[in-house]
């Protein structure tokens, strides 16, 4: 009897595979994303690396030495102190504690704030609230620290915002009356994003991070795109990180453009140019995963995304790696052996500047 | 026989490119010579099968999903009147789709609804954060054959259990079909919980509607 290897499926349950079927779950897998993506599939080598990494015997494994790199954390302190549906542990602590335990107690390279709403819309009222827990955090820690929100576009269409919800006008077939919803919604959000880190920065934040970019299609990344060019103008030396929601930017518009490219349909590998021509320091490309398939599978397919969203991009990519992304099944407190696997395959495969 | 599969081809290639007159252009030639089922099965609907697909790979979008849409129901009226009794304007299904109570994310759950539509069944979204009970009583009034229940959150996953629950209470869980969907759920906690299937996305979700309810 052949032997075989401890995996998952992308649910996280355990699934026993032998080493012909791992091979054949990473080709389809690297297949998948060079169909979607059109891109190349990953090399033989490749994927006889990333079907060694899958079959180490360890529980945990890590890259091999040198070959560290830099770890970005998000959604600021909310893993500690949030209790409520954002994948937070419930520990009563300050924001100011939280940031300091990710600096002094997790290794974090970077850490950020972010306010319990995580969005850059309902910052807005609370903003001098926000600038004083920066400028706290920053008199108490070394590392730089960010202020983290996703731009969340969908806090702008009713009943949270004042525009129409484009998903009910597309149903009722008024095309043109949702498009401009849209156009309307990616100009607030561009305004509002800018108001709100001009007060941050001023409070001595390190940099932004664009948190879940693209949530609301492509409407959403048209209004961050420009938000962080006009950043970028404004503030020169400012880090800036921009990440995505998806692996592909919905086409809820379908016309919107950045620099003469079309943002609906984007992969990985074509939304990193123009998150760099905007003026980040930092993109964090997404690979979904897919639930029903082996992490073989999984693997393969946002390996190969990664790493031609990593040969695309003029500037760093730090991938996003955690509950159902990059590989890591849907599980809030995804399993070790999954995670410490796809990092590993994510930096000595895909080769991206960090995590 | 080449004819009519051109001619077939031709509506499907119309639907696809958002071309209502076009559509109605091929589909009044085709019935000259083709039964109205057999054009809508591989005309109409095999052209909007094709933008599904295209939509789920990046190649359309949202707003052409919904110009095929309005393409092919002009195509379907055209055809209505040779269709057999009873077969007219008669829709896949009827279903109600919501988004959990606590749970305001919609954006989704409003493409698998629109992509629904667009394939011919009723829909009624009833948005976000829906009391549990409003799926229900929905789904009583308008006669549902299936309740798609969304959840983005793993806190608020526990509501699509809560809405079958609820079914079964009713005495109605036999007569409604449960689809469960998105980022959390999978298709062990649809296992779980006694769904009737789980979907990926809005195309396998479309697929899964056909495969339960035709």
């Amino acid at each position: 009897m052949a032997t075989e290897y401890a995996l998952r499926m992308g649910d996280g349950k355990r699934v026993f595979l032998t080493k012909e079927k791992i091979m054949a779950e990473i080709e389809a897998g690297t297949a998948n994303a060079a169909d979607l993506g059109e891109i190349p599939t990953l090399s033989a080598n490749e994927m006889d690396k990333l079907a060694e990494i899958l079959t180490m015997p360890g529980k945990a494994v890590s890259v091999e030495q040198g070959m560290e790199i830099p770890v970005t954390h998000d959604i600021g302190t909310i893993r500690l102190d949030g209790d409520q549906g954002n994948s937070g542990v419930g520990i009563p602590s300050s924001r100011l504690v939280g940031c300091m335990m990710h600096e002094r107690a997790f290794g974090a390279d970077t850490m950020e704030l972010g306010h319990i709403d995580y969005s850059f819309k309902p910052v807005k009222p609370v903003v001098s609230n926000e600038c004083q827990a920066m400028e706290v955090c920053q008199q108490n820690m070394i590392i730089p620290l960010f202020y983290g929100a996703m731009p969340n576009m969908g806090l702008y269409y009713t009943p949270d915002g004042p525009f129409e919800n484009p998903g009910d006008l597309m149903k009722l077939f008024k095309i043109d009356k949702a498009k401009e919803s849209m156009e309307h919604a990616a100009e607030h959000l561009t305004r509002d994003t800018v108001w709100v880190m001009q007060k941050l920065f001023a409070s001595g934040a390190d940099g932004v991070n664009f948190d879940t970019t693209g949530a609301a299609g492509d409407g959403d990344m048209y209004g961050t795109l420009y938000a962080i060019q006009a950043l970028r103008k404004e503030f020169p030396d400012m880090y800036i990180e921009a990440g995505m929601a998806g692996e592909m930017v919905l086409g809820m518009h379908g016309e919107l453009e950045y620099d003469e490219v079309r943002l609906a349909g984007l992969w990985p590998h074509e939304q990193a140019p123009l998150i760099a021509k905007a003026g980040a320091n930092v993109f964090g490309p997404v690979c979904n995963t897919n639930t029903s398939k082996t992490s073989a599978w999984n693997l393969a397919r946002a390996v190969t995304f990664i790493k031609a969203a990593v040969e695309a991009s003029p500037i760093p990519c730090h991938v996003n790696m955690g509950m159902g992304v990059g590989g890591i099944p849907m599980l809030e407190t995804p399993p070790i052996d999954a995670v410490t696997r796809a990092s590993k395959a994510m930096v000595e495969i895909a080769g991206v500047d960090g995590i | 026989m080449a004819d009519t599969e051109g001619l077939l081809l031709e509506i499907a290639d119309a639907v696809i490119s958002c071309k209502k007159e076009k559509v109605i252009e091929t589909v009044g030639k085709a019935k000259l010579k083709l039964p109205p089922e057999e054009i809508i099965e591989k005309g109409l609907s095999s052209g909007m099968n094709q933008v599904g697909t295209l939509f789920e790979r990046g190649k359309l979008f949202l707003p052409h999903v919904m110009m095929a849409a309005d393409a092919m129901t002009a195509g379907v009226k055209l055809l209505e009147e040779d269709l057999p009794a009873g077969t007219q304007e008669k829709k896949l299904g009827v279903i109600v789709n919501g988004t959990v109570e606590g749970d305001v994310h919609d954006i989704g759950k409003s493409i698998v609804s629109t992509m629904l539509q667009s394939s011919g069944f009723e829909v009624y979204d009833l948005g976000r954060d829906v009391p549990t009970r409003n799926f229900v009583e929905k789904a009583k009034e308008v006669n549902a054959d299936m309740i798609g229940i969304s959840a983005l959150m793993t806190t608020t996953l526990q509501g699509q259990r809560e809405v079958i629950e609820l079914l079964k209470e009713e005495g109605l869980r036999g007569k409604v079909k449960v689809m469960v969907g998105g980022a959390p759920a999978t298709q062990s906690w649809a296992d779980k919980i006694g769904a009737d299937c789980y979907a990926e996305n809005a195309s396998e979700a479309v697929a899964k509607a056909k495969e339960l309810l035709l």
